[in-house]
């Protein structure tokens, strides 16, 4: 019954993943940008002050950590508004954890060296608490899952959208 | 993709969108509900007060991170920022309760502040964290930097417990901020307020700076 249903547990994840992690990214880069500070600083000054959090981290070096902080939330916008589109969903998808990875391997690493900084995610003075390991270890495992089940639906399609296809091609 | 799941998407994005407007109008608060700059003791304040940028230090002497914040950017920061005008930095107390020894190095590094020895006995005490942290000696390493009078004249002063108080506002100002954790850096510019928690590389801060100091 759960095959031939449109919305079956491994598209009810996808969506559930892209709505989720497409808003957090999208929230996240917007964030970063205008630090929820009214009026918005120049971009400039976000960036910079983005760069300060990624140095927090104490991970990469100095010209690294100016390259992720000018790019990354530029990155996690544009992540954000494919994922939600859905066109090529596999690639975003991917991309998406990836990302997700790296900020859960950032996390759990300045964790465990009692490391007190603030978590930098979106901009605001949050502390790096076993709360935002566990948030961002739910949202990767969220991610993988996602990436997972697309890859395995593309690979499976549903009947329904099997047949739209083959009609539209 | 068809033109259902097109309407779909557009439709999310535009409630995302809006959702992190609206989000983002509720945080705004946060950064700005920090105090201004004020009960500032001008013994532990360096620079014009005037400048375009003025950074508090939360920090606390037995804190290695504090340590680390100190040794990489505080000579470079003075030379170039505070002592050209453009920064005016303030120095705030924040003794942790898990630190035994940080409540009595704020009493003696503010009893020499006031006797015009803020720095050297600052340095001192950052210098020879593990060594005071071990023993307890803080009143030692602070001797080792100050003249039999000078330090006759500080403890006095620490005996005296008149400057408690300054370390208790210092506290105060940086639990409404609130500073969570040691080092926090303050810094104001053009009336915003942008606190960060944990080291910084010199470069990094440097750049941050120069944002800031670059504003219209």
């Amino acid at each position: 019954m759960m095959q031939s249903s449109p919305l079956n547990f491994r598209r009810a994840v996808i969506w559930i993943g892209r709505l989720l992690l497409a808003g957090i990214f999208i929230y996240a880069g917007y964030a970063k940008l205008t630090m929820g500070l009214h009026p918005r600083p120049p971009i400039g000054v976000a960036l910079s002050f983005f760069a300060l959090q990624v140095d927090s981290y104490q991970i990469l070096p100095t010209w690294a950590v100016k390259v992720v902080a000018n790019l990354l939330p530029f990155i996690e916008i544009g992540l954000g508004l494919l994922l939600l589109i859905g066109w090529k969903l596999r690639i975003w998808a991917t991309l998406i954890t990836i990302v997700m990875l790296g900020f859960f391997f950032a996390v759990v690493r300045s964790y465990a060296l009692g490391l007190q900084i603030n978590c930098g995610c979106f901009a605001t003075p949050e502390p790096l608490t076993i709360k935002t390991v566990l948030r961002d270890g739910a949202l990767a495992a969220l991610a993988v899952l996602m990436t997972i089940f697309a890859f395995q639906e593309a690979a499976n399609r549903h009947p329904w959208t099997a047949r739209q296809n083959s009609r539209s091609a | 993709m068809d033109r259902r799941r097109l309407i779909v998407s557009l439709f999310v994005l535009l409630a995302s969108m809006g959702l992190a407007a609206l989000t983002g109008s509720v945080s705004a608060g946060m950064p700005g509900q920090a105090p201004g700059v004020s009960d500032v003791d001008p013994y532990c304040a360096f620079g014009s007060k005037t400048a375009p940028v003025t950074m508090e230090v939360y920090s606390d002497f037995q804190c290695p991170a504090c340590k680390q914040l100190f040794k990489t950017t505080n000579q470079p920061l003075m030379d170039s920022y505070v002592n050209t005008g453009k920064v005016y930095l303030i120095h705030r107390d924040f003794p942790l309760p898990m630190h035994a020894y940080s409540r009595v190095a704020a009493s003696y590094a503010r009893a020499a502040a006031h006797i015009g020895k803020f720095e050297v006995v600052e340095q001192v005490l950052f210098q020879n964290q593990e060594k005071w942290e071990a023993n307890g000696d803080v009143k030692g390493t602070v001797a080792a930097v100050l003249s039999p009078a000078d330090m006759k004249k500080v403890q006095a002063l620490v005996d005296g417990r008149t400057l408690e108080p300054l370390i208790d506002k210092d506290k105060q100002a940086g639990q409404l901020i609130p500073v969570n954790q040691t080092p926090t850096t303050v810094f104001h510019s053009k009336g915003q307020t942008y606190p960060y928690a944990g080291v910084m590389s010199y470069d990094i801060l440097k750049q941050f700076l120069d944002q800031l100091l670059s504003q219209k």
